[in-house]
């Protein structure tokens, strides 16, 4: 047993989250006696209206594989006994399996949807979200759009982009405002946007605070609070104030050198979503004392996006951000604002496959990444066919690689559980580390 | 000091006991399945035999591959690259890379100048290129790997299977078969198909192997994959006549420290 390097505690927040989110799946519940359901991405306007609920295929299908393998194989066998591919992505297999099975694991209903609006993705199948729902019925479908650069600025482009982006959500909630005969709280809206950009300012500061040697949180711990922003749309205030305290920990932790794994001496890295039913390997490697301090998938989406600047020097991303006080008096004001900061995303897991690997790079350099462990995944989120050129271009710049093999985030069938913990020894011994446990 | 180094693999278990640096005797069997602890039993009795001593006399034991945990009496276990690397040093003090090709996996190591590891290159999951393929395909094309290894470089004739998947490389060869393909042509490009596959590896490095690449485990005992391998990647390696007890050396070697 080696000396422990640095002190460390349990989150004092854990208690607060816990509530949160029994309030938050309280409230689902009770939303759920109300009419109309969604299927959408960035739904933070669907808080506003008063009978709509959003139901997210990746969340949900990410717990239905973890829950039972069971039901997600028959679900999937559902999809495929109607000719979708393997390759489709895990969670969409789990979720329009049991709408085609017509149930949920627990026997309930599948919860039909009343409308869809996809955006396109990366992994090209959130494009074909609405479609299955549609086959079944014949309901409304609005196209998300998500187009984004990278690069320098470019505030011509910018500016297109974010008319379109604008166009496309004010579209759609006008629409759904005369289908639906919902009235849209425009009001409410544009309190959310305030308090969202409120919590995304804590949270960044949680993310770049990692960047501490010893990470006063780990990605494991992180992964945790990671939902909490689906708050938003059921009490903003207060998710702003949890994101706050968090905050206020995770800095004090950093300030005192309180450790999240108090063992911490090597960093490592991801790039994707990781297999979600089995996370124990997180811990697995802290028995080598290697703490995982995320991936640009964790961090972009919390806004602690980095980047290089033309003096050498690494600073936040710039993006487009307008002052506080910025009116919002209509509802282009208010999506404009939700809108534009995305626009230049060069961060984000959506990005170009071309230059994923610098920002793979730069991640690895801000948060002083010894190792990066990239999937191999055979479709859905993650399935990269760059992902070789990933670990060249990282091994390059000294970051240590070792991949995994697995179908996909959402679905068990191809992750070898007891091989992948052999890699990650082949791994850690390579990195001249033993297990301290 | 006498250590000893246990591999137990997929297909085979390999003993080597190391006297003061030098090899004192060794031991290889088949794996046994299930009952692959009575088999480490059996070879454990075998191996101190022709060394001469009593487990008594063996001050460490440590284990690797695949079933080193069924290694009931080893003091350490330690992966299978840490191993092949030291094993590696043992051959050719100046080796700058080695090569495992095993029954269940491949491993390219890549070594500094003082021996630490620098990077590791794993195989993926499929068995493609993997010894298990070859035994499989042996047996199916009714050949004794020694036969297939007696193979000439040029063996295949001009006819090719599927490299990336050994099912397909399976449905190739029963198709090269029933087109009139000779079974030693089919082995042939059977061979050429693995020394893709390894080279493949090889090539998943930043830095390039050389010709002071030590290559060790099983597959290095088919000298017609090995040519076609050489003739691939334009390496002339260094395989040692026990190339198959790498591991287990380099596990003897760092058994005691």
């Amino acid at each position: 047993m080696t000396k422990q390097l640095w002190e460390t505690r349990p989150l004092e927040i854990w208690q607060r989250a816990k509530e949160l989110r029994a309030q938050w799946e309280h409230s689902i519940e009770e939303k759920d006696k109300l009419v109309g359901q969604g299927q959408t991405y960035a739904g933070d306007w669907s808080a506003c209206f008063p009978a709509i609920r959003v139901i997210e295929d990746n969340p949900v299908g990410a717990k239905m594989a973890s829950d039972s393998d069971e039901f997600s194989r028959i679900c999937r066998l559902a999809m495929e006994s109607r000719g979708w591919g393997r390759e489709i992505c895990g969670y969409h297999l789990n979720c329009w399996g049991a709408q085609f099975l017509g149930h949920q694991r627990d026997g309930s209903g599948f919860p039909y949807r009343d409308f869809v609006v996809p955006f396109p993705d990366v992994c090209d199948q959130h494009a074909k979200r609405g479609q299955q729902p549609m086959d079944l019925s014949p309901i409304p479908r609005w196209q998300g759009d998500y187009p984004m650069y990278i690069g320098p600025r470019d505030a011509a482009r910018e500016e297109a982009l974010v008319d379109h982006r604008v166009y496309c959500l004010q579209k759609e909630l006008n629409d759904i405002e005369r289908v639906f005969d919902q009235k849209f709280d425009d009001g409410r809206y544009a309190r959310l946007i305030r308090e969202r950009s409120i919590q995304h300012g804590y949270m960044s500061e949680v993310l770049f605070l990692m960047a501490n040697v010893p990470t006063p949180i780990s990605v494991k711990d992180l992964y945790s609070f990671y939902t909490m922003g689906g708050l938003t749309k059921l009490a903003p205030e207060v998710v702003t104030d949890f994101f706050r305290a968090l905050r206020d920990e995770i800095k004090w932790r950093a300030d005192n050198q309180i450790a999240a794994v108090g063992n911490e001496r090597y960093r490592w890295m991801e790039v994707h979503p990781p297999a979600w039913h089995y996370l124990r390997y997180y811990r697995y490697m802290e028995q080598y004392g290697a703490v995982c301090i995320g991936s640009p998938y964790t961090h972009a989406g919390g806004g602690a996006q980095v980047e290089q600047k033309p003096d050498g020097t690494w600073g936040s991303r710039e993006t487009v951000e307008y002052p506080e006080d910025t009116p919002m008096l209509t509802r282009e004001d208010v999506t404009r604002i939700a809108l534009t900061p995305d626009a230049r995303a060069p961060y984000h897991f959506k990005i170009d496959e071309y230059l994923r690997p610098q920002s793979l790079i730069e991640f690895a350099r801000f948060y002083k990444c010894d190792g990066a462990l990239l999937p191999i995944w055979r479709g859905g989120v993650g399935c990269d066919m760059w992902r070789k050129e990933q670990a060249r271009r990282l091994k390059e710049a000294g970051v240590s690689v070792m991949h995994y093999e697995g179908s996909q985030p959402g679905d068990r069938t191809d992750l070898d559980e007891h091989g992948f913990l052999d890699r990650l020894d082949i791994w850690m011994e390579s990195q001249g580390l033993e297990k301290l446990v | 000091m006498i250590t000893a180094g246990i591999d137990v693999g997929l297909e085979a278990i390999k003993i080597v006991i190391v006297k003061d640096g030098e090899v004192a005797g060794k031991a290889q069997g088949l794996s046994g399945g299930a009952g692959r602890e009575q088999a480490v039993g059996r070879l454990w009795d075998e191996a101190l035999k022709e060394a001469g001593i009593g487990a008594s006399d063996v001050q460490k034991v440590a284990a690797t591959g695949a079933g080193k945990y069924d290694v009931a009496f080893a003091d350490k276990t330690v992966t299978e690259p840490i191993a092949g690397a030291r094993a590696a040093r043992y051959y050719l003090p100046g080796a700058t890379s080695v090569v495992d090709a095993g029954a269940s996996q491949t491993r390219v190591v890549t070594l500094r100048e003082g021996g630490e590891i620098e990077e590791v290159a794993l195989n993926q999951k499929c068995g493609a290129g993997l010894g298990s393929q070859l035994r499989y395909l042996a047996r199916r094309l009714e050949m004794t790997l020694d036969e297939i290894s007696a193979l000439p470089p040029d063996a295949a004739a001009g006819f090719t299977v599927n490299d990336g998947c050994v099912v397909f490389i399976e449905l190739d060869s029963l198709e090269l078969l029933n087109e009139g393909a000779a079974p030693t042509q089919v082995a042939g490009a059977v061979n050429d198909a693995i020394a893709v596959r390894l080279n493949m590896i090889l090539n998943d490095k930043i830095t390039p192997a050389k010709d002071t690449t030590v290559l060790i485990g099983g597959v290095a005992k088919n000298a017609a994959v090995v040519n076609a391998l050489k003739a691939r990647s334009g390496i002339g390696f260094v395989i040692p006549a026990d190339a198959e007890y790498g591991c287990a050396l380099g596990c003897a070697l760092l058994a005691g420290s």
